[in-house]
């Protein structure tokens, strides 16, 4: 088995991992970071339960080689709240019931995520769009987009 | 932990790097995005050795207008930024159109030009688990003897379900490929053979490095795709058309198609659309030949035919009326 | 404004009938929710499972000693492991959790193996080989009924699982008293759960204690933990499971699955701990989805509308085993009545045996085929009879209490509320008719259980026991079984209890699901959580509260009438200054008795169990609640894709004791059954399933999913706790219906099969036009 060292930044913090080159990100993250955070739904890159920021751009986890991620900045879940407190998003997601089973949410966060930092007033429509890849099975993703629109708004949470 | 055979992965920096470093491992596999391929390594249909990553090939990852009108894409280049090119989106609305069409953005994050005109052939018998194609004896395309989508036939009968290459060959594509034995160019068109199981014409160890497109200058395109949701889903039939219009006639018209055949079908036949005024039924008329899909897919071919035509119909009246 | 407050035991500001953000919301969306497939598992096997390749097939012989000399295999186990059937319905019970002799289905387990790391144990499949003798294989009920076909199982001839007759009133005169008769027979598609969360269990088996734990994703670890005893031989005492958080259920998980019992087989084979985490494709293959039914309906109506009489043969391809079949068929009967006032019902169900994997109970449990075919001949009749569609539901109203012809007692009845309601907001009257070319508006009501009255384990015991803890630091904890999977059962649970004992919501804990620690609970399914188990909570908490009391009234001096309470504050009725807090309450309640543990129960009262009929125990609840749905789509005349533009669906959840979730739960449905009339199916390919991933079972994106405008309807049932009836499951039945209705206005064509995937539409599209050809209009211009 071939193995290298692996240096990243995941979430905020530097770090060098020895991965096989066989191992793919959702395993580094889960099982290597112990971040359980990112999610499998499926069997390959048909859910988007799995979805992290790579450099700011939400990326498949379950698709993507953890090795090559060298010298990037990962960004899961978890990453998101900063000092304990739930980021924006999150509250939202949790304040408008975007979440109900919680299964697709850490992946739909990501994904939201991605689209506010490149669009951080999005019409619905293009919620809709940036969240395409990303299936919910509770919610019929009403108080999704209603939770993207809260967080993106002014509106306190 | 998901299973994942054993393999090695090396990155190259340069096009000359990677096509050294195919030849110097045995059953070796490029890969860009991983999005077509890394699923079809975890379902066990493919299992290479190593895997040439070539994400980190700074190379291909342009895109220049050329002096003489056209525009060189690098096969690295993401189908988002080839659906957000300004250049792109302007002239060639076709293929701004189909990049961003394929998928969902989460896959157009990394999905790659050369990977969409690559893109392996798909099909119900094949797009499974090893159990299940152990199960099903396997098939034509892989370690089986026959072909589920016509058994008594004697090829494969998969389609080719890549969004990008139709929108590309109705601007005269021509792909730029490097290999062991240096650089070549072919029309776009002409890389493909008719068959899903080798779909592809390019040599061991070739790699596809550029695509390079004709001036879109006076030419009206654009894309249709039939697919069910409004996401994530492969092409049921997807069409491309660029024409010209000279009053109520064509002065010229390309139409290509994919997800109807085993590769992506340049309308054959188009030269008689342009004597007399435009009749949308002459140029559906040249379908039934030529487009033939087969039940590789969910959804049976008749719907996928007469799909295929309505979509050609809407879109040509349409380019047409807006020229 | 803020959605969603904080809740806040203040005077005069309820707790129930408050948008509150789920209790265990945090955890979600911050990433810390533990599922199954996220636990600590450093020390545990992987454990996989040989399925077979074949549909049906007599077992020679499974060779596993390759496989079992592979080193780092640490056990493989066949269906020598286990020769206790199981089965959801102590009735049916007739699977192995590893095939013995026969193989069903494709799919179906038939070894196991648990090893160090995945790759052995991929490997150590790999070497598993079957000798069979193969035997012919049904896929459909046509050839699974064919005289002479192989019976799946001996004691069922004729493939026929469960037959049900049941007529009630005088189905004859019904049709001789009606103007209009029709008769139509409608095919839908079976479909399946889909929940996100794939498949896991990780077992863990004490050699030294004959011991096994069980994490694992199911809807009603009670059940799990019966099977688990039963298949493992086991007291029951030396079971314990556990329900971490769960990616969904929707049905799926309502019975014990054959992972969870061949992963503490494995635990106990391999001596410890084996985690076991199914692909999106075995967890298809689990399936118990809603069964492929062809519904042959025949109704009656008189020129004004009203229902004469209703004839309903439905038949099911129930797949290879039992599973909960016999339900499925008897409520899909039990569930004409108590919608509508119909004199005369005859229903006849066939339950049937085919080479597939075993459907079993989903979203709407039984009656969301036939509701189907109810509401769309209903439609068209409406349109042959000159009627609007709205004015032959309102012909046909009940007028609750009432006891249905088949006994069941309908107590509230929101429907007609609901009905002016989606009227109105989907501006019916005034667009009906008249939109452009390719839209269409259709229209459709339901109705649901809350909670089937009789317990699939019958025991004597209450049907919902909880327990509350209340201890030195004034932090109460609610003991439930009821799984949370998503719904938000948790967050109803600690509302009701907040709302009684008046307290913060942060001093409200609930801990679900561990055998070990919480009561047991008949688990969530037939949407009986909200209804059962929170009257349970409301009972434990009204025995808090008077214990409470007491220790106030002690504590002030005073006989317990004159005790307020005002949130967390205590005091002599009307008299300021004479406060005392929660924690002096609390101190004094634990004085002498330490730790307080109270318990609340809840029994269905016998009026409500139904009849006596044979097959009478399923349909009977103690509440319905009411749906209407309207729809407007877009049928695109190039692709043949139906877009849904709008919902419009109004639901009697009785009372909401939460409006947030009542809306989340009621647009879940909706969507779902939009996925089910559009585009969700499972199809085969001899018996291999087509469609056993995500790209092939096509459940809606967000990009082509529409608004869904929710009302809330309030009926107040005089027995659901504060008025509560169930909110998740009632809507999902009417959303099919409208849908196709909304598909016949805009194109005029009936499509009798469901999903109306474009194919469908395209090929309805075309033989209209050829049949227009073929006989052009008479006169014309």
């Amino acid at each position: 088995m071939s193995k290298s060292m692996l240096r990243l930044n995941l979430n905020g913090q530097n770090g060098e991992y020895a991965v096989a080159d066989n191992m793919l990100l959702i395993d580094f993250l889960r099982e290597v970071a112990h971040l359980t955070g990112t999610k499998m739904g499926c069997d390959g890159g048909e859910c988007g339960a799995c979805t992290v920021l790579i450099d700011g751009r939400p990326q498949l986890s379950c698709l993507t080689l953890a090795a090559s991620c060298a010298g990037r900045h990962v960004e899961t879940v978890e990453g998101c709240a900063q000092g304990g407190r739930l980021s924006r998003l999150q509250r939202a997601f949790n304040e408008k019931l975007g979440s109900q089973c919680g299964y697709c949410t850490p992946g739909m966060i990501m994904a939201a995520e991605g689209l506010l930092r490149t669009n951080p007033h999005p019409t619905d429509s293009e919620t809709q769009e940036a969240l395409g890849g990303n299936i919910c099975r509770c919610t019929g993703y009403v108080k999704i987009i209603e939770s993207v629109r809260a967080a993106a708004s002014g509106e306190p949470l | 932990m998901e299973y994942l055979p054993d393999f090695k992965v090396v990155r190259p920096a340069t096009v000359q790097q990677a096509v050294a470093a195919y030849a110097a491992h045995a059953d070796a596999r490029y890969i860009a995005g991983g999005t077509d391929l890394m699923v079809n390594v975890r379902r066990g249909i493919v299992a290479p050795q190593t895997l040439i990553d070539i994400g980190g090939v700074a190379e291909i990852t342009a895109i220049d207008a050329q002096q003489n009108g056209g525009v060189r894409i690098g096969a690295g280049v993401t189908l988002n930024e080839l659906a957000a090119h300004g250049l792109i989106a302007k002239e060639y609305p076709a293929i701004a159109e189909a990049a961003r069409q394929v998928a969902a953005p989460t896959h157009r994050q990394v999905a790659t030009v050369g990977g969409n005109l690559c893109l392996d052939t798909r099909c119900l018998y094949y797009n499974q688990s090893e159990w299940w194609r152990v199960s099903n004896n396997y098939c034509l395309k892989n370690k089986g003897e026959v072909c589920h989508v016509a058994p008594s036939g004697s090829r494969c009968f998969a389609a080719f379900s890549g969004d990008l290459a139709p929108a590309l060959m109705v601007f005269d594509a021509e792909v730029e490929i490097s290999g062991p034995n240096g650089v070549r160019s072919l029309p776009l068109s002409e890389m493909y053979n008719d068959d899903g199981a080798a779909h592809l014409k390019l040599e061991k160890g070739e790699m596809l490095t550029a695509v390079i497109i004709k001036s879109g200058d006076g030419w009206r395109s654009g894309y249709a795709k039939a697919r069910v949701r409004g996401s994530i889903d492969f092409p049921l039939a997807g069409v491309a058309i660029a024409l010209k219009r000279q009053g109520d006639r064509l002065s010229d018209i390309r139409v290509a198609f994919t997800g109807t055949n085993s590769y992506p079908v340049m309308l054959r036949k188009t030269e008689g659309l342009l004597q007399g005024p435009f009749d949308v039924d002459a140029l559906t008329a040249l379908l039934p030949k030529q487009i033939t899909p087969m039940p590789s897919t969910f959804y049976p071919p008749g719907y996928r035919r007469k799909v295929a035509a309505n979509l050609t119909r809407a879109l040509a009246r349409r380019l047409f009326e807006e020229s | 404004m803020n959605d969603a407050t904080p809740l806040r035991g203040k005077p005069g500001q309820p707790m129930v009938g408050r948008r509150a953000p789920l209790i265990d919301g945090i955890e979600k969306v911050s990433g810390r929710a533990k599922y199954t497939a996220d636990l600590e598992h450093t020390d545990a096997l992987v454990g996989r499972i040989y399925r077979s390749p074949y549909s049906h097939a007599r077992i020679l012989n499974v060779d596993v000693s390759k496989a079992r000399q592979l080193p780092g295999v640490i056990a493989v186990i066949t269906g020598e492991a286990c020769d206790k059937p199981y089965g959801i319905l102590p009735i049916a019970q007739n699977e192995y959790p590893l095939a013995r002799d026969r193989v069903r289905y494709r799919g179906e387990p038939v070894a196991a193996v648990a090893a160090v790391d995945i790759a052995t144990a991929e490997a150590a499949l790999r070497l598993i080989h079957m000798e069979v003798e193969e035997l012919p294989a049904y896929y459909d009920v046509d050839s699974s009924r064919a005289p002479g076909a192989v019976n799946l199982h001996d004691d069922r001839p004729g493939n026929l699982e469960r037959e049900v007759h049941h007529e009630f009133g005088d189905v004859a005169a019904g049709f001789a008293a009606a103007d209009l008769v029709r008769e139509e027979t409608f095919e839908c598609a079976e479909v399946t759960h889909m929940h996100m969360e794939p498949h896991a269990a990780l077992a863990e088996y004490d050699v030294e204690r004959d011991r096994i734990t069980l994490h694992s994703v199911t809807q009603v670890p009670f059940y799990v933990h019966l099977r688990i005893a039963r298949c493992l031989d086991l007291d029951e005492s030396k079971v314990r499971v556990i329900k971490p958080f769960i990616g969904g259920g929707f049905g799926a998980r309502t019975e014990t699955l054959n992972f969870e019992i061949i992963a503490c087989l494995l635990a106990r084979a391999a001596g410890g701990k084996v985690r076991m985490k199914l692909s999106r494709e075995e967890t298809f293959l689990t399936h118990r989805g809603r069964p492929h039914t062809r519904v042959k309906l025949k109704i009656g109506m008189t020129k004004q509308g009203k229902l004469t009489a209703c004839q309903c043969e439905a038949t099911q391809t129930g797949g290879a085993y039992g599973g909960y079949g016999i339900v499925t068929i008897l409520y899909a009967g039990a569930l004409l009545n108590a919608i509508y006032d119909i004199p005369a019902v005859q229903y006849d169900g066939f339950r049937v045996y085919a080479n597939r994997p075993t459907c079993g109970a989903m979203r709407g449990h039984g009656t969301v085929d036939v509701r189907h075919a109810f509401e769309c001949l209903l439609d068209t009749m409406a349109t042959e009879a000159g009627l609007d569609p709205f004015q032959v539901r309102r012909a046909n109203l009940l007028k609750a209490p009432v006891r249905t012809i088949n006994d069941m007692e309908v107590t509230s009845y929101g429907l007609p509320e609901c009905i002016d309601w989606v009227e109105e907001a989907s501006g019916w009257r005034q667009r009906k008719g008249k939109l452009p070319p390719g839209k269409g508006l259709g229209f459709a009501c339901s109705h649901y259980v809350s909670g089937a009255a009789k317990p699939v384990h019958w025991t004597g015991e209450p049907h919902a026991v909880v327990n509350l803890k209340l201890d030195f630091d004034g932090g109460i904890t609610i003991l439930t079984g009821a799984a949370d999977i998503g719904q938000g059962s948790s967050t109803i649970l600690a509302q009701v209890v907040g709302e009684v004992l008046g307290v913060d919501f942060d001093r409200l804990t609930v801990i679900a699901n561990d055998s070990r620690i919480t009561p047991k609970d008949n688990g969530s399914y037939s949407s009986r959580v909200t209804f059962m188990v929170g009257n349970a909570a409301l009972e434990a908490a009204q025995n808090l509260k008077a214990i409470l009391v007491s220790a106030a009234a002690r504590k002030l001096a005073v006989p317990t009438e004159e005790v307020e309470c005002l949130g967390e504050t205590y005091r002599i009725a009307g008299q300021q200054g004479s406060d005392i807090s929660f924690k002096e309450v609390v101190t004094e309640a634990l004085v002498d008795t330490g730790t307080l543990t109270v318990k609340g129960t809840f029994t269905v009262p016998k009026q409500f169990q139904g009849g006596k009929f044979h097959g009478a125990a399923v349909g009977p609840s103690m509440a319905y609640s009411y749906a209407a749905c309207v729809v407007e789509v877009t049928v695109d005349e190039v692709t043949a894709r139906v877009n849904v533009d709008k919902v419009w669906v109004a639901h009697d959840c009785g009372f909401a004791l939460n409006p947030l979730s009542v809306e989340g739960q009621v647009q879940g449905a909706v969507w779902m059954g939009l996925g089910q009339a559009l585009s969700e199916e499972t199809r085969f390919h001899e018996g291999l399933p087509l469609a056993a991933n995500m790209l092939d079972y096509r459940v809606p994106t967000i990009v082509e999913s529409p608004p869904i405008e929710v009302k809330i309807v309030e009926s107040i049932d005089p027995n659901g706790p504060f008025g509560a009836k169930e909110a998740s499951e009632g809507a999902l039945s009417s959303v099919i219906p409208a849908v196709a209705n909304a598909v016949y206005d805009a194109i005029k064509v009936r499509l009798l099969e469901t999903p109306l995937t474009p194919e469908r539409i395209m090929d309805a599209l075309v033989k209209e036009e050829r049949a227009k050809k073929r006989a052009p209009a008479a006169g014309g211009r």
